[in-house]
């Protein structure tokens, strides 16, 4: 592979290179220490150097709200809503955000495949950055290296004053047509240590979670946490929506919408009749982590949790999914060496 | 990596857009309940099987999942059975034959009649469960040949509550089926049993080996009607249950239908006891 | 829809900061008049109509009069529609009810304190049946046209029962406990698109708590960011006084 070197003060030079070839989204300051993707005016604005965004670019392929379909309420007629492609650079995305669209590839192709995502997700090129974790970064406790380069055209590894360079696909190899970059020759650098960890490799959590179900973790955590959902909506692997109909004022015809939910809440399993088939946080916080860790894990072989820290970082009362799960590791490795 | 490839946007499917039917005829069952008969444009057939259901929608109002109330025998219309109990079924409640509807389905897995054929076939119905259980009860007096014995234990509130009084009747009349009903609290007309459905289930005379039931009923209903079947002696292999849970897009992506790993949407409605037992959430 | 639904506005004790002609509806007027017969409306019109299908009710209540007069309204009207914090919880006029009566009696009416019998402000809802409510200080317009809307078409309006972090998070805002500010946001209804902490605001719980919250993990939030619980409950008790009596024991 071909690395080549981009000194620090000329990433506004490659953004510029980029947008002259599709447009480009990028993670930009906002409030006072957040990030969030949004689609670069000024090459300058982009931000290589950052934690996390609080959206990962799910949002773009899974928007928060998204028209399904229009409907006429006179002619009682309904036409389905344009989902066009992406078709954009998303530069400077991390390894476990894209390690978290292919879960979503994932979601919305298996069973019945889903052309509002599959449409949007279309044309999409991933520009990939490594990162220094943080406090609540652990993806690599669930196999996804910040250097990890899978499935992005670019990878842009940090050095000092710059950043190594790689196009890994044709595409990638494409875009950066026109650009003039030195080699780069001494290799990379050490990667980043990771602050967080899940105290067991990764192939033995499926046991942990088999004999988590009972454990009194749920009914802790239930004490402290509000039933709020932050930690469901900053999720980059949640997919689940509802659908609700939006009538204009002069009632005659409308859209009908979907926007992320979240199985914290306490709507999200009720029915008609008063019925709530998730009643309590502790049963609603279980069904989380088992998503993330166990139900579709043991479908693909893969974590659902790909280790990026927002529920933890976003959760006003504090509660660590690392902390959750380490806890089960630990009542499980009590219960596997105490003899029965 | 997950071991997987990423559908091509040509074989992906506007999975939200519903096609719209006519409703034919409206008939009030109860205070609460409504048989609705529907039929798909062009005459389509809906091509269902017994137990699975569709989402219907109402522009402006919204959509919500119905079981299909008749048997696949019937040609041409299918028939939802629908209890007033919210938004969209209020509205609902109001519409007239002619005005139309957005049907999207037939969803779910539906009943396994492949394990079913053969054997004497028991239905186990509670309230509003009857609905989608009338498939199934329809489907097998009009295929006859292929099944054994017929039993229909159903319970209701009321006898006011009582859905499908003609075919009550027919069911009672027809000395092939093995019809039994309970109200909860009759009224000063009622003449047959009072109390909980599964005091019916003792004085059953199942084959027992080689009789396939279906559960259906109000939440409470299934763990009762659990224990009356095994101490009765059925096998567990032998018992299917048909599960509600809410739902918001019928096709296996909202997440809302989930009981534990299992989309009832997708995997269920109706489910082999069996496979279930283990579901912590399903019971 | 044959008839058209005739609606009938009325307006107790309240900031007036609800009041429908402060909703700038110039825009939405005529669409809204082209599918109702307003019958009643105290600013707009005199005279008085014997029923109405829907009935529009603002502000709280807080003298015997008031309550004459919701019965009055209850009896003739088929829906009644809260509108605003006032006619919700009892709203801001609430506050008083955590203060001895004869206390807030003297502050605002002084040595006349006597001649105004004032009961606690008390919420629609305590005296008669509430069909729908529209929340809300001010209730906004958005809010409002979403049940006139649905009340136009026959169908039941659904309030909303998850927490404003929802709204909040769908619009990818920073938390304002990144800033320090107290907000209550977790275990305050949604329906608002969270509209304060859209502009760096804390949500000071105008929309009421969510159903089953969990106050005493509201309280360890609160103790974890080093920020008093003192504040956060008055603040809470602004609009909801009548909700969290007892909170502070
Ligand atoms: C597989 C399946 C089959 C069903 N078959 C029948 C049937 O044959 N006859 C019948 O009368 N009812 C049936 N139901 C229940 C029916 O879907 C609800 O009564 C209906 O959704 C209520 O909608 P509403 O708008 O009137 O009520 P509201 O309470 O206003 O509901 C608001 C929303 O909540 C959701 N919701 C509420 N209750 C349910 C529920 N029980 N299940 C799923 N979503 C719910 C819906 O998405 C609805 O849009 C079935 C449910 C399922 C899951
Ligand atoms: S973000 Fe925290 S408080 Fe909110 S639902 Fe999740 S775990 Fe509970
Ligand atoms: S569960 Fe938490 S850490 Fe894991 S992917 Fe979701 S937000 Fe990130
Ligand atoms: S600002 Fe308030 S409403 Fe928004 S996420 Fe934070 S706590 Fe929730
Ligand atoms: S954010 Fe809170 S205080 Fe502000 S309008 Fe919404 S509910 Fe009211
Ligand atoms: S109803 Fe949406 S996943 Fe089952």
């Amino acid at each position: 592979m071909v690395q080549l070197f981009l000194e620090s003060d000329r990433v506004a030079e490659l953004v510029a290179h980029l947008m002259k070839q599709k447009s480009v989204f990028a993670p930009h300051a906002k409030g006072r220490k957040s990030f969030a993707f949004e689609e670069v005016k000024d090459p300058s604005a982009a931000v290589l150097d950052y934690p996390r965004v609080m959206h990962s670019i799910r949002k773009f392929f899974f928007p928060p709200q998204e028209t399904l379909m229009t409907f006429d309420l006179k002619e009682n007629t309904c036409s389905v809503a344009e989902t066009p492609a992406a078709d954009a650079i998303f530069f400077g995305v991390h390894s476990y955000d894209l390690g978290a669209v292919h879960r979503l590839d994932y979601n919305f192709s298996e069973g019945n495949p889903e052309k509002n995502y599959i449409a949007r997700r279309q044309g999409a090129v991933f520009v990939g950055v490594s990162y220094k974790p943080d406090e609540f970064h652990f993806s690599g406790s669930v196999g996804i290296d910040p250097y990890d380069t899978a499935g992005f055209d670019i990878f842009l590894t940090k050095l000092l004053d710059g950043y190594i360079v790689e196009a890994l696909t044709p595409v990638g190899e494409g875009l950066l047509d026109g650009i003039e970059l030195p080699a780069h020759e001494a290799g990379k650098p050490a990667r980043g240590h990771f602050q967080q960890h899940i105290y067991l490799p990764q192939a033995k959590l499926g046991q942990v979670m088999d004999g988590s179900y009972q454990n009194e973790v749920w009914d802790d955590t239930a004490k402290k946490c509000v039933g709020c959902g932050t930690c469901n909506l900053v999720c980059p692997t949640c997919y689940c929506f509802t659908v609700e109909d939006e009538v204009n004022v002069q009632v005659t015809g409308g859209s009908r919408d979907r926007r992320w939910d979240g199985c914290m809440l306490r709507d999200f399993s009720a029915v008609a009749g008063g019925e709530v088939f998730r009643e309590t946080l502790a049963e609603r916080q279980r069904h989380r982590v088992f998503r993330k860790f166990k139900y579709i894990s043991d479908e693909t072989g893969q974590p659902w949790c790909v280790g990026c820290g927002r529920c933890t970082a976003c959760c006003t009362a504090g509660i660590s999914i690392v902390n959750i799960i380490n806890r089960l590791v630990g009542d499980y490795e009590k219960v596997a060496v105490t003899p029965i | 990596m997950i071991n997987f490839e990423m559908v091509s946007p040509d074989n992906a499917k506007d999975l939200y857009l519903p096609v719209m039917a006519e409703i034919i005829k409206v008939e009030q069952m109860t205070e609460l309940e409504t048989l609705y008969t529907v039929a798909l444009p062009d005459g389509a057939e809906l091509g269902h099987k017994p137990g699975q259901f569709v989402e219907l929608s109402i522009f402006g109002v919204g959509e919500a999942p119905f079981s299909i109330s008749s048997s696949p025998t019937m040609p041409g219309v299918f028939e939802l059975g629908v209890r007033k109990v919210g938004m969209l079924t209020e509205v609902l409640s109001r519409m007239q034959p002619g005005q139309k509807v957005g049907i999207r389905g037939p969803f779910g897995n539906g009943i396994d009649l492949e394990n079913f054929k053969g054997k004497d076939v028991l239905i186990v119905a509670g309230g509003i469960g009857l609905v989608p259980m009338r498939s199934m009860i329809n489907y097998v007096i009009d295929n006859q040949q292929d099944f054994g014995k017929l039993h229909i234990v159903y319970g209701a509130r009321t006898d006011s509550e009582l859905l499908f009084e003609d075919e009550l009747e027919r069911w009672t009349a027809d000395a092939g089926i093995d019809y039994r009903v309970t109200v909860d609290q009759g009224s000063s007309e009622w003449t047959g049993p009072t109390g909980v459905i599964t005091t019916l289930i003792p004085g059953l005379e199942l084959d027992l080996a080689n009789t396939v039931c279906c559960i259906c009923g109000p939440p409470v209903m299934y763990r009762f009607a659990l224990m009356a079947l095994k101490s009765k002696g059925l096998p567990e292999r032998n018992i299917y249950m048909s599960l509600e849970r809410r739902m918001k897009c019928g096709v296996g992506k909202c997440g809302h239908c989930q009981i534990n790993s299992s989309y009832v949407c997708h995997d269920g409605p109706v489910y082999h006891y069996p496979e279930i037992k283990s579901l912590q959430e399903a019971l | 829809m044959a008839d058209k639904p005739r609606v009938a506005i009325f307006d107790f004790t309240g900031c007036e900061g609800c009041e429908l002609n402060q909703l700038n509806f110039e825009d939405q007027l005529l669409d809204i008049l082209a599918h109702v017969d307003i019958v009643e409306w105290r600013e707009a019109m005199d005279g008085h109509a014997d029923e109405y299908d829907i009935a529009f009710v603002e502000g709280s209540l807080s003298t015997p009069d008031c309550i004459q007069r919701i019965h009055e309204v209850r009896r003739k009207a088929k829906v009644l529609v809260a509108l605003g914090a006032c006619a919700v919880q009892g709203g801001v006029n609430a506050v008083k009810n955590t203060h001895p009566i004869d206390e807030v009696r003297e502050e605002v009416y002084g040595q006349d304190k006597y001649l105004f019998p004032t009961l606690p402000a008390l919420p629609l809802s305590s005296v008669v049946k509430v069909d729908y409510n529209v929340r809300g200080c001010p209730m906004t317009q958005i809010e409002f046209l979403k049940v006139f809307t649905s009340l136009v078409m026959g169908k039941e309006p659904v309030e909303p029962e998850h927490s404003v972090c929802v709204e909040c998070k769908l619009k990818e805002n920073e938390c304002v406990f990144e800033r320090g500010m107290i907000c209550l946001g977790p275990v305050i209804r949604a329906g608002c698109d969270a509209q304060c902490p859209s502009v760096g605001q804390y949500c000071t719980g105008c929309r009421g708590l969510v159903p089953e919250p969990n106050l005493e993990g509201m309280e360890e939030i609160l103790v974890s960011h080093g920020l008093s619980v003192d504040e956060a409950w008055k603040r809470l008790e602004l609009y909801n006084a009548n909700e969290v009596e007892g909170v502070r024991s």
